[in-house]
């Protein structure tokens, strides 16, 4: 059982809360953000493993989580792995989470901040979507950028171009995490 | 009061003048002051009104003064419900359960049909493991319907925004299930060229999406529910018109609609 993993000191943490929920602070069953996001991190630790992302809480607070993705088998972030700030807003999951790249990126939807363009996290986003599934999309979107509507123009100019590309995309990776 | 109604004006104005990302951010800012001001103003679910209070909200509006007394023949109160573009959902929401409260062999007929719901969503194509958040919760409000059939308590669970949007998604869900289940009878009734799936994923499933009629009748078809919709709107001849949801039904609720939005009637 994946619970038997869980930090018991996060677990007491996130326990606690609970009990300041922000929604319904006086509720004594039914549904809270934080129950939801429990369960989602319950799922990701179950269901997650091999297939290249993460995320967990950052500190006790089950709002804050960091998570990590691996770029996708035979692109040209293959291997790398990319740190991600995901923060939950009280209505979450009627409203998306704030999503940005926590290590630098060079990639046609990504800015230099760590901004993500990405249809999901915005007007496409959906209460059915999770933190796995959101992660996944992530992923995904490494290998297969949006060339259409880039936040960095360099990059999707460069895009056909996957040798300097690939060339860029590691450099910045490796001043990043050298550091 | 006053300064309520004089401040979006100032706030038009001020958009008006500026431009690009400013006045993007200065419509989104104002949308926010819309919404909390609607927030505010009104319950998810209101308590139980006498119908008069319609009366005095429209009484410079000969058109709907004259439908409101034509109401008033057979309906005395009201139960409002905040417009955030969810109010049929929430309206038909409490409405039915307000009926389970008293009638156990529909209460049971509904737990069959609840149950069953989430593996024809998860066969349909639905992420199991969301799906069944939105289901346990829905499950859950059902079942203390049976444990504790209390008015107050549907209320208390109705008004509590946490669980009240989950019981939103899960209709809207299954509003969106029955489209796609029958999607060669429900494909003529959608416009713009969409296919049905389109159309769920775009108008149906996302919150605060307004109803239209094709929500009504996928939704009282899907849970063979009947509703009686009561139109007050600028129609000719001063009589109420009503409409029966799915066709053929014995409504066992009826709903108010006014043009964009829904309450409930009681008679």
């Amino acid at each position: 059982m994946a619970s038997q993993n869980l930090d018991p000191a996060l677990a007491a943490a996130a326990a606690r809360r609970k009990d300041k929920s922000c929604d319904s602070p006086n509720k004594k069953d039914g549904h809270s953000v934080s129950t939801r996001l429990q369960k989602e991190l319950m799922s990701l630790m179950m269901k997650c493993s091999g297939k290249g992302i993460s995320a967990f809480p950052e500190d006790d607070n089950i709002f804050k989580w960091i998570g990590t993705i691996e770029g996708p088998a035979e692109s040209v972030y293959e291997s790398l792995k990319y740190k991600l700030s995901l923060e939950f807003p009280s209505r979450y999951p009627h409203v998306a989470p704030t999503v940005k790249f926590v290590t630098p990126i060079f990639h046609p939807n990504v800015d230099n901040d760590g901004n993500i363009c990405l249809d999901i996290l915005k007007e496409k986003w959906s209460a059915l979507y999770d933190v796995g599934s959101l992660l996944m999309s992530l992923q995904i979107l490494l290998g297969e950028p949006n060339n259409d509507s880039p936040l960095n123009v360099q990059a999707a100019e460069l895009w056909t171009n996957q040798a300097a590309y690939k060339k860029t995309v590691l450099e910045k990776y490796h001043k990043a995490t050298s550091k | 009061m006053a300064n309520k109604d004089v401040k979006p004006v100032s706030m038009d104005q001020e958009i008006e003048q500026l431009t690009g990302m400013a006045r993007d951010e200065a419509i989104l800012a104002h949308q926010d002051k819309i919404e909390k001001e609607i927030k505010e103003s009104t319950q998810l679910v209101s308590e139980k009104m006498p119908l008069s209070v319609l009366a005095d909200e429209f009484k410079s509006d000969p058109v709907y003064c004259q439908k409101i007394d034509d109401l008033l023949t057979t309906h005395r109160f009201i139960r409002k419900t905040r417009g955030d573009g969810n109010c049929f959902f929430r309206a038909f929401g409490f409405a039915y359960f307000e009926t389970l409260l008293t009638d156990k062999v529909e209460l049971h007929r509904f737990i069959g049909i609840a149950k069953k719901s989430k593996e024809e969503l998860i066969l349909l194509g639905f992420p199991a493991f969301t799906l069944e958040d939105f289901h346990d919760t829905f499950m859950e409000a059902v079942r203390s319907i049976q444990d504790k059939p209390s008015l107050e308590n549907l209320v208390e669970t109705y008004c509590d925004q946490g669980i009240s949007d989950y019981l939103v998604v899960y209709f809207r869900l299954l509003t969106s299930g029955e489209l796609q289940k029958r999607a060669d009878f429900y494909q003529d009734f959608i416009e713009g060229g969409r296919t049905v799936k389109e159309f769920c994923s775009q108008e149906v499933e996302p919150m605060s999406k307004e109803s239209d009629h094709i929500h009504i009748i996928a939704l009282t078809n899907a849970l063979e529910v009947g509703i009686r919709v009561a139109y007050l709107d600028r129609g000719e001849g001063g009589k109420v018109n009503c409409h029966d949801f799915y066709e053929g039904c014995i409504p066992q609720t009826t709903l108010l609609y006014r043009p964009g939005h829904y309450d409930i009637l009681y008679s």
